[in-house]
């Protein structure tokens, strides 16, 4: 018979026959009348203005990081405060270590600037050429 | 688990404990010293101590700590743990060194303190990664130091080979660990644990589809292996070290690959060996061949990375060659499958820190000066810097393996060690490769010593930098001639601890 592996097989084709049978279903029942605005990548009757391919600030990403690692901090935290007590005082003091730690890493946030929108002096980085570095 | 357990187990990663209290101390003076960096190297450098002096504490130890289930833990500490963390400390130790002589840190001043963090969180994934005994853990600590590396290798960021350098390491870098990955899961879903004390019993006794074992094998050793930079997977390494500033070269060189080595050892060890008998000699249970596996990837290493080490012609390039081809060498110590090659593996550590460091610190104060590390500018170095030139020859003449340096002590011991198990074939193909390297080493001397330049160049040698170069050379002499404390140390720290 079929091992445990092997259900996860069965499960993997069943799973790609579904998608096929549906894709191919609905192509031979939908109507199919293709007009100029409708094949446009964003279809909402407006004509694209420039490329999709535009440079965003990065400090987007800084902020997302952030943003992630205190997320990640509450996912840490929800089981310790549930649990804790148990420990007592050395439990107490091992949230306090970790909650230490992370709030080093927001003073180094801090202290470098990335929670301030305006940077005052932005630092453009320069790159030497490989051709300047041959001469 | 009770609190005096737990309290007691902290004990077992006291030196881990002082490396993250490192890292925050650099990461909190680097933002009250916001303006003047200089203090920075020495708090590197006191946590430096403070992290041997737990680490010489713990030589005496052997244990396992934090279990999940069972008896055995996640982290192991013994003899040969201990002794790969003083590797890695004494290399570190090295390269805050290299970093504060090097122009290329030295440039980057505003950034030193996450530089240093960085570094010290290679130091902290190379040390849990040394003493890891559960596949979980060990994935974990190659994470935490692959992306600190990834940081480190395109740090300078004022090269376009430095970006570049950063990227491929982190691609190939992704897709191994991915691999590795996958290896675990697929031993994890064989056996139902992932801790390699009980992976030993459960390979032993469960009914496992040898083919699929070997594939998973295969799998996690392309991780190791890729750490290592043995032959299929060192692809990334020449253009690594040579987009890399060159002290984080140097350090890539030596501990990331001395803690790779030391997962390898205890992997193999811990899973796979069923006793030891009185000889030294390990006998594993027949579920793979990992002899002829590694006897495969050894020649193949050494040989690629010294064929391809015949046309470089930068410096840092050779060197990564080097580094590989040394890779092949040490691996010859891991496939006899002994303790005495484990040993000898170990004393191959030791001498490799010393020379490579010392070879690589000699370019770097000549990179300084010439901004090249190409070997036509080496032309009549040699002449114009007797010192950088004659102890660079001591250097390479080790590299080679040369007697009297302790390169030869080093490499003999491997040979030993193969002859002992009757491999011959195996280390005649080392011995043929070490000539071939030979002509890779003289070329530099050669160009130093032999061919005359007509404008003259002083390279200036600051004392601390002169004093550290002539330790590490007189060190590779000394060790050539007296090798006894440092062989015995190999012997007795290369009971790694099995049950």
């Amino acid at each position: 018979m079929l091992t445990e592996f092997g259900k996860i097989f069965v499960f993997i084709l069943l799973a790609g026959l579904f998608v096929a049978v549906g894709i191919f279903t609905a192509k031979i029942l939908r109507p199919h009348r293709p007009t100029k605005e409708k094949l446009e990548t964003y279809e909402c009757g407006e004509d694209p203005i420039g490329t999709p391919w535009v440079k965003f600030n990065v400090r987007f990403y800084v902020v997302a990081l952030i943003f992630l690692i205190f997320d990640v901090e509450v996912v840490m935290l929800f089981p310790w405060a549930v649990t804790y007590q148990k420990f007592g005082a050395y439990g107490y003091l091992v949230g306090i270590i970790f909650l230490i730690v992370l709030f080093v890493g927001m003073l180094y946030e801090w202290g470098k600037g990335d929670l301030e929108w305006d940077r005052p002096q932005p630092i453009i980085p320069y790159l030497h050429k490989e051709e300047e570095q041959n001469k | 688990m009770n609190i005096a357990n737990f309290s007691q187990m902290l004990s077992f990663i006291k030196p881990e404990l002082a490396v993250s209290v490192t890292i925050l101390v650099v990461v909190v003076f680097d933002l009250i010293f916001n303006k003047n960096k200089k203090i920075i190297p020495y708090i590197a450098l006191l946590g430096i101590v403070v992290t041997g002096y737990y680490v010489i504490q713990q030589y005496a130890l052997s244990g396992t700590a934090f279990p999940t289930s069972g008896k055995y833990g996640m982290v192991t500490v013994d003899a040969f743990a201990s002794f790969f963390k003083m590797i890695v400390l004494i290399a570190t130790l090295c390269i805050v060194i290299f970093s504060y002589y090097s122009d290329e840190i030295i440039k980057t001043q505003g950034r030193l303190g996450e530089y240093y963090t960085l570094i010290f969180g290679m130091v902290l994934g190379m040390f849990v990664m040394i003493s890891a005994s559960d596949l979980i853990l060990i994935y974990l600590s190659m994470e935490l130091m692959s992306l600190s590396s990834y940081v480190l290798a395109g740090f300078t960021k004022l090269r376009t080979r430095n970006s570049e350098a950063a990227l491929k390491y982190l691609i190939y870098g992704a897709i191994s660990s991915g691999l590795m990955l996958f290896g675990i899961s697929l031993v994890y879903g064989m056996t139902g644990t992932t801790n390699l004390y009980q992976l030993n019993a459960a390979l032993q006794g469960a009914d496992v589809n040898l083919y699929t074992v070997g594939f998973a094998l295969i799998l996690i050793f392309a991780g190791i292996g890729y750490k290592i930079s043995a032959a299929p997977f060192h692809f990334w390494t020449p253009d690594v070290y040579e987009g890399a500033p060159i002290s984080i070269t140097a350090y890539l060189s030596v501990a990331s690959k001395a803690a790779g080595f030391a997962l390898l050892m205890r992997f193999l060890k811990t899973t796979f060996v069923t006793y030891v008998d009185p000889h030294g000699s390990w006998q594993l249970f027949n579920i793979f061949d990992w002899q002829t596996l590694l006897i495969l990837i050894s020649v193949l290493t050494m040989t690629l990375g010294n064929f391809a080490a015949l046309w470089q012609d930068n410096l840092k390039r050779m060197l990564a060659y080097s580094s590989i081809a040394h890779a092949g060498y040490m691996l010859l110590g891991v496939l006899v499958l002994t303790n005495k090659g484990v040993s000898a593996v170990m004393f191959y550590f030791f001498v490799y820190l010393i020379m490579n460091l010392g070879a690589f610190f000699v370019v770097m104060i000549i990179a300084n000066k010439i901004g090249s590390e190409n070997i036509d500018d080496y032309d009549g170095l040699g002449y114009s810097s007797p010192f950088l030139g004659v102890t660079f020859g001591i250097f390479l003449v080790s590299l080679t393996g040369l007697p009297p340096t302790a390169g030869f002590i080093g490499k003999l011991n491997l040979f030993v060690a193969l002859l002992d198990k009757q491999m011959v074939v195996v280390a005649v193909i080392a011995v043929i490769n070490s000539v071939v390297s030979l002509y890779y080493y003289i070329r530099v001397l050669k160009h130093m010593f032999l061919t005359k330049r007509d404008e003259k160049i002083s390279i200036p040698v600051p004392m601390p930098a002169f004093l550290f170069i002539l330790v590490m050379a007189t060190t590779t002499i000394f060790f050539g001639i007296y090798f006894t404390p440092i062989t015995s140390w190999a012997q007795n720290a290369a009971a790694i601890l099995h049950f």
